[in-house]
């Protein structure tokens, strides 16, 4: 990727540990800038959000799937008794908090819109998304879907795979032609079928040529309908297609509910979100403990995992852990020629937006690992606050390990 | 107490013997559904299969546990520390006989342990009959290790309780089981998700055993993963040691996210001098814990949802961790409370320190000031037992 910009030229082969002075935008005439397709980007703020969401509008699947064919199990919006509104995917109602997910944009933090004519355009408007992110400084946005799932897994329990199928296109075709077609800001990722696997390639070759920088997948799927483990070799094909195309396959928090705690039936609703953005990032704990016994990470050396939503404080336990477990079971007599914390620094990344103390000890998950989002507009993001937050969690960090953090990796990382 | 080597374990397990349940039921009332060592050469019963009898501890009917009759690989002399003993004659005395177990003690240079339960009683409980039965396996066990305490106030014993004959009968064995010398209760995490029909943890229900424990200043206590099981499903194709590696390695998420229930539950707001310690968690985590609950407070103003305390207070108010060989959660200590931390040696478990605690202490602890150490390795422990 020829650009005369500065930071594009910083490049590092895999694995290889270099140590690079990034320089932080310092203000006009001196902006980095990135390439996106035949465009480029000013790196004008000194970040790039790895995990944010974007809202499906009403028409995305009914636009694009044929209602002779399908009828009323395209995903819609409902009217209910009451009403208010819902989405309903295969005739089923999807259990959101509202007809969108949009916590931070809202003028009360707590409550979700319950119909569409609520919901605040910022969400589901690309130029007025565009907006809010110059309000809270950020450059570029990595993106994952909403009605889709958090982590890509509503489809995934559809029985139907053809349905799954069409549903899953609807989205990447309208991603790029909506949101990217409007700005070289937004960073697009494709949701894919999760079964079988033939089907899920297919998918990411037909979404990556299209345009999208990386692949969310549903670390279990097995919670989703009755498929394979995701250890079983039969999805080799899935981790060799992101590897050979050089796109990260992204693991973003709550796939399953089946490991996460089960909120009381009385809990307000504000405790129970608040409840409920605690016990999903940490319900990665088990993903990544999978992953780094798996094997996978060993069979596929330059596959890059990211585990969005993480956040990062337990990230120093889980890699101690790891390895300690991995001498006091010998494990190094079964096959595994590299440590859990080697293979995860090779290959694996982390997400934070409000952590303090992992950036402290940054050394551990390490630097080159950690990436940084705004989680907007989940009623948990820093957003309009970013900045504020930022300078809050890098105090006493230098400044080229900062700019690492903030952008840099993740440049790298989606060959922006 | 007396300190003499400055280290308490806040996580040891207590071995009850095995006529504890025989010697203090009724046959008359319950014959062999009392719990008691039985041989079988059933290999279902064998998790590795031996071409000899074994022993395995029965109750009412069902076997329990089928890795052996004691879970306590560290003192068994085998050095890949996995060796369960399958008799009970193969059983060291020094891990159920209370006097024979305090040369255990000094061997290893501890001065007290805190008792959790270790074979047959799994997660606390007694969920293989009624609630008759329950209540009366629960008070064999709670008056078999009251004794301990006679023997020695070097150990801290705590109390299981029985869950299927309603509130009132909890209510009653903790302040029976305090009264004979026991310092706290051990209970699941989430009743519900044991047995159908118990009420969630978040129950007002629940509200008279807070109150008593608070009253009686008996600590609660949940070890590990208190019984909530949250996990991915298996896959075959894991080595058993590949699996008890991925163990620990995944199960913290439970306890990060069964404390953030605690926090939101506004049981802490409600009974504000109830300590709660959660013991064989770690440390390195329990920030994500504190930064969490308070960004979430703080993002959707919980204040206006009963949570008045912000929730890192209410952690160093309320809640203690353990630790037992890490170092990066020893580096961000004061981040997480000083005076929130204890120290264990989960003997005689396999991850046990045991018998070179104070080789993992020194590791552990290097560099940390004398004053922080003490509290760090019994000083906590002495002010949460009131010893």
């Amino acid at each position: 990727m020829a650009t005369p910009c500065e930071y594009t030229a910083y490049s590092v082969g895999m694995g290889e540990r270099v140590e690079v002075q990034l320089p932080l935008p310092r203000g006009r005439g001196q902006e980095a800038c990135f390439e996106h397709g035949e465009r480029t980007v000013e790196l004008k703020y000194g970040l790039i959000s790895v995990d944010d969401h974007v809202q499906e509008h009403p028409e995305v699947w009914t636009q694009r799937l044929s209602r002779e064919r399908w009828g009323d199990r395209i995903p819609y919006i409902a009217t209910q008794p009451d009403g208010t509104e819902c989405w309903m995917v295969d005739g089923a109602k999807l259990p959101m908090a509202g007809v969108a997910s949009a916590g931070a944009a809202m003028s009360d933090r707590t409550r979700e819109p319950q119909r569409w004519s609520e919901v605040p355009k910022v969400v589901y408007d690309p130029t007025a998304r565009l907006q809010a992110m110059d309000v809270d400084g950020v450059d570029a946005s990595v993106l994952y879907p909403t009605v889709a799932g958090l982590a890509g897994e509503t489809f995934g329990r559809l029985t139907d795979p053809e349905l799954e199928l069409a549903c899953v296109q609807a989205y990447n075709d309208w991603l790029i032609e909506e949101w990217v077609s409007a700005s070289p800001r937004f960073i697009p990722q494709c949701i894919v079928p999760i079964f079988p696997v033939e089907a899920t390639v297919q998918e990411i070759q037909r979404a990556v040529k299209k345009g999208h920088k990386g692949v969310i997948f549903p670390a279990i799927p097995m919670h989703l309908r009755d498929v394979p483990h995701i250890n079983e070799p039969v999805y080799d094909p899935l981790w060799a297609t992101c590897q050979d195309l050089a796109v990260p396959i992204c693991f973003h928090a709550g796939s399953s509910t089946r490991v996460q705690f089960p909120a009381y039936k009385d809990l307000s609703p504000g405790l129970a979100a608040a409840l409920s953005a605690l016990t999903r990032p940490v319900s990665s704990v088990q993903v990544v403990a999978n992953f780094l016994y798996s094997r996978i990470l060993i069979r596929y050396p330059t596959l890059k995992v990211v585990f969005a939503e993480s956040s990062l404080a337990w990230g120093a336990y889980e890699l101690e852990t790891a390895d300690h477990q991995f001498e006091r079971q010998r494990l190094h007599l079964e096959g595994y020629d590299m440590k859990p914390s080697e293979m995860f620094h090779r290959q694996c990344y982390m997400t934070g937006w409000y952590d303090r103390s992992a950036i402290e000890a940054r050394q551990y998950l390490g630097v080159d690992n950690i990436l940084w989002e705004t989680n907007f507009p989940q009623a948990t993001s820093t957003w309009p606050t970013t900045r504020d937050r930022i300078a809050q969690s890098f105090q006493g960090v230098p400044e080229d390990e900062g700019a690492k953090m903030l952008w840099g990796n993740a440049a790298k990382l989606y060959k922006l | 107490m007396q300190i003499k080597y400055g280290l308490i374990s806040c996580d040891s397990h207590a071995q009850p013997h095995k006529d504890a349940f025989t010697s203090r039921m009724s046959k008359a009332k319950w014959g062999d559904a009392i719990p008691y060592l039985q041989e079988t050469t059933d290999k279902a019963h064998m998790a590795v299969v031996m071409d000899h009898p074994v022993e395995r501890w029965m109750i009412n009917g069902q076997v329990v546990g089928n890795r052996g009759v004691v879970n306590c690989p560290t003192v068994m002399n085998d050095p890949m520390r996995k060796y369960f003993p399958q008799y009970w004659g193969e059983v060291p005395s020094y891990v159920y006989d209370p006097t024979d177990r305090l040369s255990a003690l000094d061997k290893d240079g501890v001065d007290g342990e805190v008792l959790f339960p270790n074979d047959p009683v799994q997660s606390g409980t007694f969920f293989q009959g009624n609630a008759d039965f329950e209540l009366d396996c629960v008070r064999a066990y709670n008056d078999a290790i009251a004794e301990w305490r006679e023997v020695s106030d070097r150990y801290v014993p705590l109390a299981v309780i029985p869950y299927m004959g309603g509130i009132d009968v909890t209510v009653a064995e903790v302040q029976r089981a305090v009264k004979k010398g026991h310092k706290g209760i051990v209970m699941l995490v989430e009743p519900s998700q044991n047995l159908e029909g118990l009420k969630h943890f978040n129950d007002p229900y629940w509200d008279p055993l807070w109150a008593t424990c608070q009253e009686l200043n008996a600590p609660i206590h949940w070890h590990a993963g208190g019984g909530l099981r949250l996990t991915m499903p298996r896959w075959s194709g894991y080595t058993r040691n590949q699996e008890q590696a991925m163990g620990p390695a995944g199960g913290f998420s439970v306890q990060a996210q069964f404390i953030p229930n605690l926090i939101f539950s506004g049981v802490l707001d409600r009974y504000p001098r109830l300590k709660w310690v959660c013991a064989e968690t770690g440390l390195g985590w329990v920030n994500y814990i504190l930064e969490g609950c308070d960004h979430e407070w703080e993002r959707r103003h919980l204040w206006t949802e009963g949570i008045v305390t912000r929730p890192s207070e209410l952690f160093r108010r309320q809640i203690y961790v353990d630790f037992w060989y890490e170092t990066a959660g020893i580096q961000q200590r004061h981040n997480i409370g000083i005076e929130n931390i204890m120290w264990e040696s989960d003997y005689p478990h396999s991850t046990s320190t045991y018998p070179e605690s104070w080789q993992f202490v020194n590791r552990t602890l290097a560099g940390v000031p004398e004053n922080e150490k003490k509290q760090l390795l019994y000083g906590n422990a002495m002010r949460v037992y009131g010893l």
